[in-house]
């Protein structure tokens, strides 16, 4: 047997011959890193386990992302719960094409059908599938080449439901012709962006508050150095985002304001704090897409109470204020001893004890007579105040 | 746009499977350092014997779940991921591909006889992939079968190795008439004839240098030479040893021949095809 020679140095100088020699007035760099189209099969593609827009109900997103469902298995098992819920409500199916509204058979004097999220969900996929298959899929999906070794994979940026509603049709829907491929827009790995996912959400209507809230927590663990897992999280992971602010990564404050849609300081503060709600709750705002207006209150009140409340806006389609109010009832707030609760009026007229040096009779007169309009009224106004303050008075004595 | 390129010849032993992986890996190299963002290449071993398999994986045993056959006997629809399944990396380098052959290839074709479409069984799931390379290199048996007829079918240029010796040389227009063949009866006109190997030159032998001579003087045939390699014993001692020839020895003869070969393959690539 001959000697083995493994000398990099000298198979260096061989290739080094022949890019002088051969290639001379081929470019030489022809890295080729910018964004390219082609149609890839659909196996090789993969969404996002981490997008914050869910696609799927949760509980199909996470075993489908552990691997423990095929796409195929995880539109059958959507198809299933459209099916019970259609069938509780009257509606059955058999085919999916029956989801699609009939312009044929609709009636003006018929009700309007309000449709469970996963019927629209499937409705809509359903539509889109059609779409693709009648004029084919004329915007590209945005995907990231993250393939290792002979594993070719690539992860979904944008365009998700397209994926599905691809997956749906080659597979549930009839006189499907293509070929198993999906035309992507592929970007290099070292080019994806958090940023720019975020930007392509926002960008687009539909984007749910938890939606926005997850992206919210993603954006901040990612500027403070939290490493984005490939792999289905569960929402603790997101929660993660709650112990940080925009506060500690100055430098990144406007870049993360402009990915949430130009939103301030204040509004991207009320939607990380959806972070807080119960594991149900999230999910089912998120499935009914309630508007973060209607879920701030929701944090206040103790986690076990989360579901029950989104439940109750949902069934009764309450507003921000009777939801506010429905929070701000003593039943569910946190049982703390109810001598610690100090009402927010009572905090307002002790902070106005220390205005009174900088504060005239006269002054307080016009300004009673301007708030009540009424002599009368500003007196009993006044004597009701030297009433309560002659019994804190007693309070401060006896405490 | 990936090329694919197909080493074919009836004739044995005239280096098919030695100019089909060392061109194979010498690409990836050569890829990456111009700094390709895709330097991956594919080889495709059809030769039920295995030997482009046994080199660069270290095995040959490959069976019904992974290897050719395997893609060969999968459901149509299922056959692309099948053949993303069974690829596997080589030893030789991470980014050289192998799907490998089976002894299990020699009764694939009588299992494929009367079944239509049998010729395209491995073009059709390769076009879903084969963007996923630079190149995809296939390696033929020595012999046109079925087998060889899928390969020529799921590649855009034939590379015909031939030694210089008399008879080689006269059956090589049967080789090319051969192809024209495939690219005529089963309207395949991506494929073309690419290049003309020599291979186990000696230029100490007189009928080696005639021969040569004539080849390069033929109108078309010397249009078609992309590389003389000359007879060099580093290759059957990297044979032994499951290497690469640029491994085993990057400065023998037939190492830097080849390089010369790849060089001008990867050009190929470079332009488009030109």
């Amino acid at each position: 047997m001959g000697r083995i020679h493994t000398d990099t140095r000298r198979m260096d100088d061989l290739l080094a011959s022949v890019t002088s020699d051969l290639l001379g007035d081929v470019p030489q760099d022809f890295g080729d890193n910018t964004i390219r189209v082609e149609r890839i099969l659909l196996e090789m593609v993969r969404p996002d386990p981490v997008q914050p827009r869910r696609v799927l109900p949760e509980s199909i997103h996470l075993r489908f992302h552990q691997n423990q469902i095929t796409p195929t298995q995880a539109l059958r098992e959507l198809v299933q719960i459209v099916q019970i819920a259609a069938r509780h409500r009257g509606r059955p199916f058999n085919n999916l094409l029956e989801l699609l509204p009939n312009a044929d058979n609709e009636r003006d004097d018929e009700p309007t059908v309000t449709l469970t999220p996963e019927e629209q969900l499937l409705r809509d996929l359903v539509n889109l599938a059609i779409t693709i298959r009648d004029d084919g899929q004329v915007n590209p999906l945005t995907v990231v080449d993250v393939s290792q070794g002979v594993t070719r994979l690539f992860r979904i940026e944008t365009g998700e439901r397209r994926y599905w509603a691809t997956w749906l049709l080659r597979d549930f829907i009839p006189n499907y012709t293509g070929d198993g491929m999906i035309p992507c827009i592929i970007i290099p790995a070292n080019r994806s962006s958090i940023f720019r996912q975020a930007k392509e959400n926002t960008a687009r209507s539909g984007l749910t508050a938890v939606a926005l809230a997850r992206q919210a927590a993603l954006l901040l663990l990612t500027v403070h150095g939290y490493e984005i897992p490939a792999y289905a999280v569960g929402n603790d992971f997101f929660r993660q985002a709650l112990d940080l602010d925009l506060r500690a990564k100055r430098e990144y404050t406007d870049m993360i304001l402009s990915a949430m849609g130009g939103i301030k300081r204040g509004q991207f503060s009320y939607i990380k704090g959806l972070l807080r709600l119960s594991d149900e709750a999230f999910e089912l705002a998120d499935r009914h897409a309630i508007e973060e207006a209607r879920l701030r209150y929701v944090t206040g009140v103790a986690s076990e109470y989360h579901a029950e409340i989104v439940r109750q806006i949902i069934d009764f389609n309450l507003s921000a204020k009777q939801v506010k109010e429905l929070c701000e009832g003593d039943d569910m707030h946190d049982t703390k001893d109810e001598s610690e609760v100090i009402s927010p009026s009572a905090l307002k007229l002790a902070k106005v004890t220390q205005a009174i040096s900088s504060t005239t009779p006269k002054e307080l007169a016009r300004a009673l007579m301007r708030q009540e309009g009424d002599a009368d009224i500003a007196r009993a106004r006044l004597q009701a105040m030297r009433k309560l303050i002659s019994e804190t008075e007693r309070y401060l004595t006896s405490d | 746009m990936t090329r694919s390129f197909v080493f074919t010849n009836h004739k044995g032993g005239v280096g098919k499977s030695t100019s089909a992986t060392n061109i194979a890996l010498g690409m990836v190299h050569l890829l990456r350092r111009a700094n390709a963002a895709n330097p991956r290449v594919l080889i495709i071993d059809t030769d039920s014997q295995g030997h482009a398999s046994l080199v660069t994986t270290g095995r040959k045993d490959y069976g019904a779940d992974d290897s050719l056959y395997t893609v060969l006997m999968a459901d149509r629809t299922n056959a692309p991921q099948t053949l993303l399944n069974c690829v596997i990396q080589s030893q030789w380098d991470a980014d050289l591909h192998v799907l490998p052959a089976s002894p299990m290839l020699e009764g694939a074709e009588r299992e494929l006889m009367g079944v239509a479409g049998a010729p395209y069984r491995l073009a059709d799931p390769l076009s879903k992939i084969v963007t996923q390379y630079t190149a995809v290199i296939i390696d033929t048996r020595p012999s046109f079968s079925l087998m060889t007829e899928m390969g020529l079918l799921a590649a855009t240029d034939a590379i015909v190795p031939v030694e210089p010796r008399y008879l080689e040389t006269v059956g090589l227009t049967s080789v090319i008439k051969k192809i024209n063949d495939i690219r005529e009866g089963w309207r395949h006109p991506a494929l073309r004839v690419s290049g003309l190997l020599v291979t186990k030159m000696d230029s100490r032998i007189r009928g080696h240098n005639h021969l040569l001579a004539e080849v390069k003087a033929h109108p078309i045939l010397g249009k078609l030479l992309v590389g003389v390699i000359p007879a060099n014993e580093a290759v059957s001692y990297a044979h032994s040893n499951h290497q690469s020839l640029f491994t085993y020895n990057p400065a023998a003869p037939a190492s830097k021949a080849y390089m010369q070969v790849v060089a001008s393959l990867v050009r190929y690539l470079l332009t488009g095809g030109e």
